[in-house]
This record gives structure tokens, C-alpha cells and sequence, in this order.
């Protein structure tokens, strides 16, 4: 029976309440540990299509007569379009169309940012879009630029008001502290560089507009689009079949989406609107800079008496103000918490959703504070986590639905024993140490999902739900859900997604929300299959269905019977079994988030400024684990993102006209294989018992968000040098061995060179 | 326009082509090669790559005019390379966007050296690069090949 | 755009010039020419014509990087520089010829801003972001050369054979002037064939990257041994490669204040790479 319930829905740290239809679904959770299928190691099911180079991704979607499109962006950071002329544009070979400001609310005569649209235009092939383009007549009016953080927050150039929150009194703690450290800590902007750049391929037919676009999120495109060109939703139809990476960037419809669907209006062809990588770099968001002011107190046996967080987000020309106080808000059992974020508002590119966005910048800069601390204290860094543990939410006083990071930290412990092991390999100018940090983020997910299950004549199964899989391995965990709870091996389940019209509601792929929202809605649907299976045998069988049970691809009775599933699904002939899933409601009350703790080895060079990450432990607590092989892949991938995070990746601006530099990979320094440390990746894999039918939260963000911190405090237990600014690139390194020797009075006069960087 | 012709995967193609296009246009929308991805088109990243006579090439920035009389190899001619199988079995791809490529270098590693160390895997694929991090299991995967 | 199969390396050289340009490996031309960086009508394929391999301490100018790398005849330094470069495809692809002559990695200079180098009046990178940037000869233009094998050939001595003269790699190279914004003194019209290796007693090359991996120095190392002499060239530390008379001439060197960090990196690297050349 459906079911109205008011619930909680939470997206990255935001809360709102909703009504939903919920069918009943009296499922109890399967018992911990590996199951059948599900808790075991199971490779992609699309991985040979992938690897062969059959997947289609939009990138490869080619329809005839389809046109493809170049957009004309501003060279400018700040500017107006005195005059633009596209004649000659129009009029330049192989071109059916242009756009420009007041076609379509996505170009604009006064760009905020370097690389925002303008004008468009759609020719036989890209080489003549792009060669058209050259030919506008452009005339700018140049004007200066705000680039600078500190002076937008002076000005008020705020993306929104700032956000507040304090809890107990900051100043009693203060005084209340026996040891106060105070820093100020900065990480850069970071591009997202989905391998597949952000595209669409519109096509209009009948009114009807398809929509073929590297997404995370099929129905937000759908609804955004359909609300944008006043169109009812089911008039979108939105395809992402393969994906080529999103990282957070991918959440909406993009510029390029109705930049393509105004030129396939107008031209009446299909037309792409595919960005180049230079245009992914400047246009499709970014992880804002920002910098941190932050200030830790506690007494002498490392109770926490204060945290206070002053955070600027550089957030650029729109976006939002991501939480980067989260971290200090969440983290710690400390009573006297302030936290305000800043967000500017620059002439520089909008920033985007990336990887857990403000808490991967926020714990860089809390979790080396705390390190910071506990050398002022001489306190162990592990023991100092330990001792301000929380055990529940301390923002609103909410029991946690789990939390197993006290045994992330048990398991943590003898790899933290290696620590004088590590120091000691230390010879000549490589200095090796050890450091570690915590991790806190959402990832509970929540309804509204839903899932159809077919189950045909010949016993095999279909999950049909119209989710996207962007890399992350969905269709392998859906089908092991599915697999599991209908008795059968994995090779006979397939999954049907990335097609609105194809499918019931899905949620979106980002908030590390893709299994804990849709994972529990497949299983529902499977057992609504599975039910249905059971009601058919009994009649077959002549037995009552509580003695019947799926398992290993049979029908089995509580006296030993069993038939092989077939037997009962051939009698479908050309009919099939359906079951219908949904997503239930959150635990109500209850704050569900993920944990984990990462430690670094690494090697410091203190002639060349050189960091080497030799190796890291990944210990997480997620609930239970669909496919541990999958899992280890995401912790491995956002570790590896954290570390071009922590070393190499720069979104470099001049300062004089905020052109972005570093538009091109050799340019913006993603690491290599030749970058990448041993990775040991751990499971906590305890379900989470108030947390829907699966104990399952997400995985996707949580292994970026520690890595950078447990990278500076190794790189502080090796040298000493607190690095306090990211990346950690050589000269940053040189610089805080510079003022570390400098704290230590050992400065080398002789050996002295200009100040790199300011502090 | 140069008229030429051009061998791929053991098949050969007349080809008419202006100037200027590239060996990753031709694949990709002359010859519906659509297993050669295109990431950043200007020989930075590797998922253009295919191989010239065995050598691993970046099709995004090789003229197809001088390809001549050069085998092209992409990954719709590897499909069946026991690379395929341990990449899946290995888990190591994600998106799988710079899969093939991946796959396209790393053939032409095993062919010169069958069984390549970690270091040699490195070296030899460092122009390849994953945004989703799968390296720990692509290194594993061509180290696993023959398995 | 016209497509060219020369039949003689002279026939190439001689058609090289009013819109004609020279095509090796592409890894550095074919980005350029879609960027607007280079303006051509018709490309002269040198494949076909310029030499290709190794014997006896000569080099044909159209030997790919990754062929240098593997070669047991050739100098350390050498084959250590022409590893440590660029990507492995574009090793595969580039050639020794073209690597010597490429064009510099400065985002402004990529970028078309109006720089000196493109002839206007001042280096954008000077005032503006420069971290990749020079600490030698970067009072006009602050760019850096990204050569690693160039660095090795100065180290090692070698001399070029062009379609016109012989000279040393040190004479290929020169700094921008009021006049003439070229770094480069090839003629417009002159290819390079061969390279003439002098075998050392002993030569290493070491590389300061931002990754391990594919990324152009930010201070390369080249130390060639020849008897009592060493001979010290670098790269990614000025305009053109960049002997180094001696470690101490490194005090001299005029860093921005984004790149004084090289200097200490180029300090540490000296100092091991001349430790590492065993002495006899």
C-alpha cells in the first residue's frame, strides 16, 4: 500500500523536509558481512564494453545531419559587449546558425568571467564552427576586475550572506585553553578535468526535445531543462547511456545544453554542443580557493576547549558558499564552536561542485590545526582524536544512525605503530614522517528513488531505473543487490539506466548518494520480484510461501525441495514477473554520516623541496559495502585526486586581468601513474541497522576529504615545516623549511634566497 | 584535398580528407572508430592513442596525412587482447573514458617487454592519464596480463 | 593548406619560408597551427627526408626521443634526458630535430597575449604569474626553455650539421633583441640533420619536476665529464638552454621573485650531479 510520509531529505550537510509516497516495505536488513553476491568482489558487468571501446558515451553520439557548435566566450574577466557583429560568422563556410546575447539566457553582453558564453554558432562540422567564431567582430569595453578574497569580503561582494554558526561561547573556551594555536591556512582552486568534457547533443522532434549530455544527474537535467523552455517534463526525454567522469561538475544542464537545444531549434538538426578542454577549464566549475583563519584551544590533556573557523570561499562570479566550517562543526566533541564562511564574489569562473566540496578544504585546514596542537600539547596526533571523540551530533544534539570511527582509529593503530619505523628510513636530505587525519562527511542519500525489476521467461532479470552510472561502478552494485536478494549469480542480472523514458525516478549521482539512495529502491524491487516468484511456485508446487525461499537460482522449500527458477518462470511464456521498488524514508531524527581515517608515509627532499607519497592506509566506515573491489577503486581514485590536490593541481589566474593560465594538461598538472603510492584501502563494513533496507551509505566523496591533511602532517613529522598552503609544490615546501629553520633559529645565512611566496 | 589511403586494424580505407584533419577525426567520424576517445586534443592526455606501426601515437595531433603507409592500430583491433580481460578483471578502469587508450599503450608495452616490471609499467604509461585514479589497478592489470 | 612530400632534404629546405613550414613529429606544430600560433598554407613532411637513427655518435635529426632513450651508444645524460621528457607518446613521436626547436611552455606566450615574444613591448610574465619562469637571461623575456635533450647537447658539446653549416648546439640558440625576437638562429630556410655526440667520460642528467612524470623541468640538469673538464648546462631556467660556466655562476643568476625557488633547487642538483660523475 502507498504510504504518505513526511521525511527528511539531506544533500551535502542541507536538510529539508518532504512529503513522499513510500510503498510498504517491510524488508529487514541482511545479516553484516559478505553475502552471496553482495560483500564480494564483483567486476564492472559494463567493464568489457568499456574496455573494448564499444561504449557509447554522448561523445560518441552521431546522428545524421547532426551540427556541431563552437561558443564564442569572453577573453575578459570583467566586460561589456559595446558591439557585436556575427555577419561575417553567418556567412563563413559550412555555418547554419548563431546566438547571441537575448537568444538564449545563457550568453550574456556583460561577462563576469574569463571564458563566460557570449554567442554561439552551429556549422557542418566543429573545424568550421571554431574557424567561424574567429570571424565576430567583438568590440569590449574592459573593465577591472575584482580578484582579490579579502577585499570582496571588505566590499561586501558576497555570493550570499555569510553564514554563522556558533555553539557554547568561543571566548570562555579561549580562556579556558591551556595551549592556543592559531593559523592561517590556504588551498587553491582545483579543476575538475572529467576526462569527457562537459557535452550535449540536442535533437528536436515534434515538439519533443531529446537530450544526449555526459550527466550525474538525468532528471535534474530533465526538470531544468523542461522548466527553462516552459516545456511539460515528459516532453524531455534525457540520455546518458556511459559517462566520462563528473567529480561533481556534471549536476545540471550546462550552458553548452541550451546552447545546443536553441541551434537544433532553430536549424532543425540534431547539434552538439561539446566544450574543449580549454573551455572545460574555464567554464564548468572548479573546487574554489579559499583561506582559512583558524584557531584551536585545549587543556593540557587535550580536551578541546575551542575551535573557531574565519573561512573565505573564493567563489567566483556565481555558484554557492560550500561548507568548509563543516568539518570543525562535525568532527569534534568540543562544546565551544564558531564558524563563519565568506563567500566572494570575483570576477573569476563559477565554482562547481567537487568531491565533497568545502569539507575536502575545510579538514586540510582543521586537521592540521589539531596536529599543530598536539606538537604544542606533545600529545600523540591519534590520541589527541581520540581523547575529543563525538558521540553524537553536536550541531543539534542528534544521535548519530552509526559511527564506527573510534574503530577506524582501533585499526588505524598499527599502522600509526610504524611511525619511528618510518622516520628512521630518513638519510641524507630525505626526511621521511608520518601523519594522519580524520574524516567526516554526509553520504546517508535519501528517497525519493525508485526501481523496476523484469524478470522473463527464461530466468533472467533486468533492473530497469533510470539512473546514471558515471563511473562509479552503479550498474555492478545494482545488479549485486539485485542478484542477491532474487537467489541468482550475477551474470544473469542486467541493468537498464541512463534514459528518462526508460525507467522510473532516480536520484542523482553526487552527494555520495548513488547507493544508499537507489541501492535500497533495487532491492525492493527485487524482492518485490522475488515475492511474486514465491507466490507463482507455491501454486506450482502446491506448498504455502513461507516454506519457500530464492536461492543459487532455485525455489527452495523448508523440507529440502528445490526446482530451479526456470521452471517456474518458462510457464511466463512471453509474460514476465514485475516488481516495483521505492527508496524509504531517512531515520527520522538522526544524523547519518560517514567516518573514516587516512594515513601518509612520505619522503621529503629538503634541498629541492621534492614530497613523495610513498604509501597510504584508507580506513572508512561507510555500512555495509556492496562490492569491496569496487569500493577499494573509489578509495583508491579519490585518494589519488587528493593527492594532485595536496602536490601538483593549480588553477593559475594573472593577476592583472584574471585570464586563467592553465587551461591545457601540461599546463594543470593532474598526477600520473608515476604519482601514485601504495594504497591499502580498509572497510569498516558494519550496516548501518537505521538506515534503510541496506545499511549502505556512500563511498564516492569520503576518501578525498582526508588525504591533503595527513599528507602536510607527515610532511610536518618529517621535516618540521608546517605547510600550511596548497598545493605543496617546491617552492611551497622550500618555503616552510625555510621558516621552519628560521622558528628554530638554524637558519644558514649563507644559503639564503629570496622569498618565494608569502606566508 | 589529398587523396590517400589508409590502413586500420588490417582493413584499408580509401580516404578523402582536407589537410589538416587529424588521425582521430578520420577514426572517429570518417570510419565510425568510435573506441579512439578524444579528451583534450592536444597531445596531453593519451586517450587518442593508438598505435603506428606498434608505437604508441596521439591520434589527436597526428595529421592523417602522414600516417602513409604506417598500420594503424586502435582498440577496436585489440578487442580481443588478453589486456581486455585482466583491465576488467583487475577493476581497472572507472569511467573508462581513458580506457582504451590505456589499453593501446600498454599492448605495445607487453609486446616489447612481456612481462614488464612495476617500474617499467610506470615509465611506459605515464602519458596516460585516468582522472578517476584507477593507476593502482591499471598498473596491476598490465602487470597480470598473461594470468 | 597544402601537403608536401619533398624529395631531398635540400628540396625541403628550400621550400621552407613564405607560408611553407616544416612538419616532423607534429607534437609541438599541430597544436600551434589549430591555435593560431603558427600560420601555414602548406606543410613540407620531413619524414621521409631528414635522417633517422644512430651510428657512431651521430644522430639523424629525425630520430624519435623514445628511440634516443634506448640507444646503449649514447651519452647518459642524453638518453637520461630524453627519458625524463614529456610523455611516452610524445617521445614516440617527437624528434630530436623538433625537441631542440620547440617552442617555450609560457602560458602568455601560449596564450597570444602581446608578449615580447610575439613582438610587442614587455613580458607579461614578469609582472604576472611566473613560477615556471627563468632565473637566467629573463630581462626582456622571462620564459624558459623546456628542452631537456638540448640541455644534455650543450652539457655534452654536440654540434649540429644543418642543410647550410655546421655549428654548436650553443650556437643554435639566442636570446630575444629589439630587433629580433627569435630564439632561435636557424635561418627560415635551414633544417637541422644531424647531431654530432661527443662521448663523454662520464655525463648525468637530473630534473626537477612538478610531477614524476610527464612535466617540463622546472630545473634540469645536465653534468658532462670530459677528462679534467665538466661542462654544466640547464634547463627550464632561461630563455634557451643554459651553460653554466661553473656552479658558483648560479650567484649570479636574476631570478623573479617566483622563481628564486629555482635557484636552490638548481643549487642542490648541481651539487649531485657533479657528485655522481665518478672521477677517474
Amino acid at each position: 500500500m502507498a504510504r504518505l510520509i513526511r521525511t527528511e531529505k539531506e544533500v551535502e550537510g542541507h536538510y529539508t523536509e518532504q512529503w513522499i509516497v513510500v510503498d510498504e516495505d517491510a524488508l529487514d536488513q541482511w545479516p553484516a558481512g559478505p553475502l552471496q553476491t553482495v560483500g564480494k568482489p564483483a567486476p564492472r558487468v559494463d567493464g568489457r564494453e568499456r574496455a573494448r571501446g564499444e561504449a557509447t558515451y554522448t561523445a560518441d553520439i552521431q546522428l545524421p545531419g547532426m551540427l556541431h557548435a563552437a561558443v564564442l566566450r569572453s577573453p575578459h574577466a570583467r566586460a561589456r559587449v559595446r558591439s557585436l557583429s556575427l555577419s561575417s560568422v553567418l556567412a563563413a563556410p559550412g555555418v547554419r546558425a548563431v546566438l547571441e546575447p537575448g537568444d538564449s539566457h545563457v550568453l550574456t553582453d556583460e561577462p563576469g568571467y574569463h571564458g563566460a558564453a557570449v554567442a554561439a554558432v552551429a556549422a557542418d562540422t566543429f573545424a568550421q564552427a571554431r574557424a567561424a567564431l574567429a570571424q565576430a567582430a567583438v568590440e569590449w569595453e574592459v573593465l577591472e576586475p575584482l580578484l582579490d578574497p579579502d577585499q570582496a569580503v571588505e566590499k561586501g561582494s558576497l555570493v550570499s550572506e555569510p553564514n554563522v554558526s556558533e555553539r557554547g561561547a568561543t571566548e570562555r573556551g579561549v580562556s579556558e585553553a591551556e595551549a592556543v594555536v592559531e593559523a592561517e591556512y590556504r588551498t587553491q582552486t582545483v579543476l575538475h578535468n572529467s576526462l569527457e568534457t562537459h557535452q550535449a547533443v540536442c535533437v528536436w522532434e515534434s515538439g519533443r526535445l531529446d537530450v544526449y549530455i555526459s550527466t550525474q544527474f538525468l532528471w535534474g537535467v530533465r526538470a531544468t531543462v523542461a522548466e527553462q523552455l516552459e516545456l511539460p517534463p515528459d516532453k524531455v526525454r534525457v540520455v546518458c547511456n556511459f559517462m566520462g567522469g563528473g567529480f561533481g561538475s556534471k549536476n545540471g544542464p550546462g550552458e553548452y545544453t541550451f546552447i545546443a537545444a536553441e541551434l537544433a531549434r532553430r536549424t532543425g538538426r540534431p547539434v552538439r554542443c561539446a566544450l574543449t578542454r580549454r573551455e572545460e577549464n574555464l567554464a564548468t566549475g572548479n573546487r574554489n580557493s579559499t583561506i582559512q583563519r583558524l584557531t584551536a584551544g585545549a587543556r593540557s590533556d587535550g580536551t578541546l576547549t575551542v575551535l573557531k573557523g574565519d573561512y573565505v570561499n573564493s567563489v567566483g562570479f556565481e555558484g554557492w558558499s560550500p561548507s568548509t566550517g563543516g568539518p570543525m562543526e562535525l568532527l569534534y566533541a568540543c562544546e565551544n564552536v564558531r564558524v563563519a564562511e565568506h563567500g566572494a564574489k570575483l570576477n573569476t569562473p563559477p565554482n562547481a561542485a567537487f568531491r565533497a566540496p568545502g569539507f575536502v578544504e575545510g579538514t586540510f585546514g582543521l586537521e592540521c590545526l589539531m596536529d599543530e596542537l598536539a606538537a604544542r600539547l606533545d600529545l600523540d596526533p591519534l590520541e589527541l582524536r581520540m581523547r575529543n571523540y563525538a558521540d553524537s551530533d553536536l550541531v543539534d544534539g542528534r544521535p548519530f544512525s552509526s559511527k564506527n570511527l573510534l574503530e577506524c582509529y582501533r585499526r588505524a593503530q598499527p599502522h600509526w605503530a610504524r611511525r619511528e619505523e618510518v622516520r628512521a628510513r630518513s638519510q641524507g636530505p630525505w626526511k621521511h614522517g608520518m601523519g594522519l587525519a580524520s574524516q567526516v562527511w554526509y553520504g546517508g542519500g535519501g528517497p525519493p528513488s525508485y526501481a523496476w525489476v523484469r524478470v522473463g521467461s527464461d530466468g533472467r532479470v533486468q533492473v530497469v531505473t533510470a539512473m546514471q552510472d558515471i563511473g562509479t561502478g552503479s550498474r555492478t552494485a545494482m545488479a549485486q543487490i539485485a542478484a542477491e536478494e532474487l537467489g541468482l549469480s550475477l551474470d544473469r542480472i542486467e541493468v537498464s539506466l541512463g534514459d528518462t523514458s526508460r525507467g522510473p525516478f532516480a536520484s542523482i549521482s553526487a552527494g555520495s548518494s548513488t547507493i544508499p539512495s537507489m541501492g535500497p529502491a533495487v532491492r525492493s524491487a527485487a524482492a518485490d520480484a522475488a515475492r511474486q516468484i514465491v507466490e507463482i511456485a507455491a501454486q506450482r508446487y502446491h506448498l504455502e510461501e513461507r516454506v519457500l525461499s530464492l536461492r543459487n537460482g532455485h525455489i527452495v522449500s523448508a523440507d529440502g525441495g528445490s526446482w530451479p527458477i526456470e521452471e517456474i518462470t518458462e510457464l511466463l511464456g512471453e509474460g514476465q514477473i514485475l516488481g516495483k521498488g521505492a527508496r524509504g524514508p531517512n531515520p527520522t531524527g538522526m544524523r547519518t554520516l560517514t567516518f573514516g581515517v587516512q594515513l601518509a608515509e612520505v619522503a621529503v627532499d629538503i634541498e629541492t623541496g621534492e614530497v613523495l607519497v610513498d604509501r597510504i592506509v584508507a580506513i572508512h566506515d561507510v555500512g555495509r559495502v556492496i562490492n569491496p573491489l569496487g569500493a577499494s577503486s573509489q578509495v583508491e581514485g579519490g585518494i589519488i585526486q587528493g593527492i594532485g590536490h595536496t602536490l601538483s593541481e593549480d588553477r593559475l589566474l594573472d593577476p592583472g586581468t584574471g585570464t586563467v593560465l592553465t587551461q591545457t594538461l601540461d599546463a594543470y598538472k593532474l598526477p600520473t601513474i608515476a604519482d601514485v603510492p601504495e594504497i591499502v584501502a580498509e572497510f569498516v563494513d558494519r550496516p548501518d541497522e537505521h538506515l534503510t533496507n541496506l545499511g549502505s551509505k556512500g563511498l564516492g566523496e569520503p576518501p578525498i576529504i582526508p588525504t591533503s591533511a595527513a599528507i602536510a602532517n607527515a610532511i610536518r613529522d618529517a621535516t618540521g615545516a608546517n605547510v600550511r598552503s596548497l598545493p605543496i609544490t617546491r617552492e611551497e615546501m622550500l618555503r616552510a623549511l625555510r621558516a621552519a629553520r628560521e622558528r628554530e633559529g638554524l637558519e644558514r645565512t649563507a644559503e639564503t634566497v629570496g622569498e618565494v611566496r608569502s606566508a | 584535398m589529398a587523396f590517400d589511403e589508409l590502413r586500420v586494424n588490417g582493413g584499408s580505407y580509401p580516404l578523402a580528407a582536407a589537410v589538416g584533419r587529424t588521425l582521430a577525426e578520420t577514426l572517429r567520424e570518417d570510419l565510425g572508430l568510435t573506441g579512439t576517445k578524444v579528451a583534450c586534443g592536444e597531445g596531453h592526455c593519451g586517450a587518442c592513442t593508438v598505435l603506428l606501426d606498434g608505437v604508441p601515437t596521439l591520434s589527436c595531433i597526428t595529421l592523417v596525412h602522414t600516417v602513409g603507409n604506417r598500420d594503424v592500430t586502435t582498440i577496436e583491433g585489440l578487442r580481443e587482447h588478453p589486456l581486455v580481460a585482466s583491465f576488467v578483471r583487475a577493476d581497472a578502469l572507472q569511467c573508462g573514458f581513458c580506457t582504451p587508450g590505456q589499453i593501446v599503450s600498454a599492448a605495445a608495452l607487453v609486446a616489447a617487454i612481456p612481462s614488464p616490471t612495476r617500474e617499467e609499467v610506470r615509465h611506459a604509461m605515464s602519458g596516460n592519464l585516468c582522472r578517476c585514479g584507477a593507476y593502482p589497478k591499471i598498473e596491476e592489470a598490465v602487470v597480470t596480463w598473461q594470468d | 593548406m597544402k601537403f608536401v612530400r619533398p624529395e631531398s632534404p635540400e628540396a625541403a629546405a628550400s621550400s621552407l619560408g613564405n607560408g611553407s613550414v616544416a612538419l616532423a613529429g607534429g607534437t609541438d606544430l599541430v597544436p600551434m597551427l589549430r591555435d593560431g600560433l603558427v600560420q601555414a598554407d602548406e606543410l613540407v613532411f620531413l619524414r621521409d627526408v631528414v635522417p633517422r637513427g644512430v651510428q657512431s655518435g651521430r644522430i639523424g635529426a629525425g630520430t624519435t626521443l623514445a628511440e634516443l632513450e634506448v640507444d646503449p651508444e649514447l651519452p647518459q645524460a642524453l638518453r637520461e634526458a630524453c627519458a625524463a621528457s614529456a610523455s611516452p607518446q610524445l617521445r614516440s613521436m617527437g624528434t630530436i630535430g623538433g625537441n631542440l626547436l620547440q617552442a617555450t611552455r609560457c602560458w602568455y606566450w601560449r596564450l597570444r597575449f602581446p608578449c615580447y615574444l610575439h613582438g610587442g613591448d614587455r613580458c607579461h610574465a614578469r609582472q604576472g604569474t611566473h613560477r615556471e619562469h627563468a632565473i637566467f637571461g629573463n630581462d626582456r623575456c622571462a620564459s624558459a626553455h623546456p628542452s631537456d635533450p638540448a640541455a644534455a647537447l650543450l652539457a655534452l658539446g654536440a654540434r649540429l650539421q644543418t642543410t647550410r653549416r655546421e655549428l654548436p648546439v650553443a650556437d643554435l640558440y639566442r636570446l630575444p633583441t629589439e630587433e629580433n625576437r627569435n630564439l632561435t638562429a636557424l635561418e627560415r630556410d635551414e633544417l637541422i640533420l644531424e647531431l654530432d655526440v661527443p662521448t663523454p667520460d662520464a655525463s648525468v642528467y637530473l630534473k626537477a619536476m612538478d610531477r614524476r612524470a610527464w612535466s617540463f623541468a622546472l630545473v634540469g640538469v645536465a653534468a658532462a665529464r670530459f677528462g679534467a673538464e665538466t661542462r654544466l648546462a640547464l634547463a627550464g631556467v632561461a630563455p634557451v638552454p643554459w651553460l653554466l660556466e661553473n656552479p658558483s655562476a648560479l650567484e649570479q643568476s636574476t631570478p623573479l621573485p617566483g622563481t628564486a625557488y629555482k635557484v636552490e633547487i638548481a643549487r642542490a642538483l648541481v651539487r649531485r650531479a657533479l657528485a655522481s660523475l665518478p672521477t677517474t
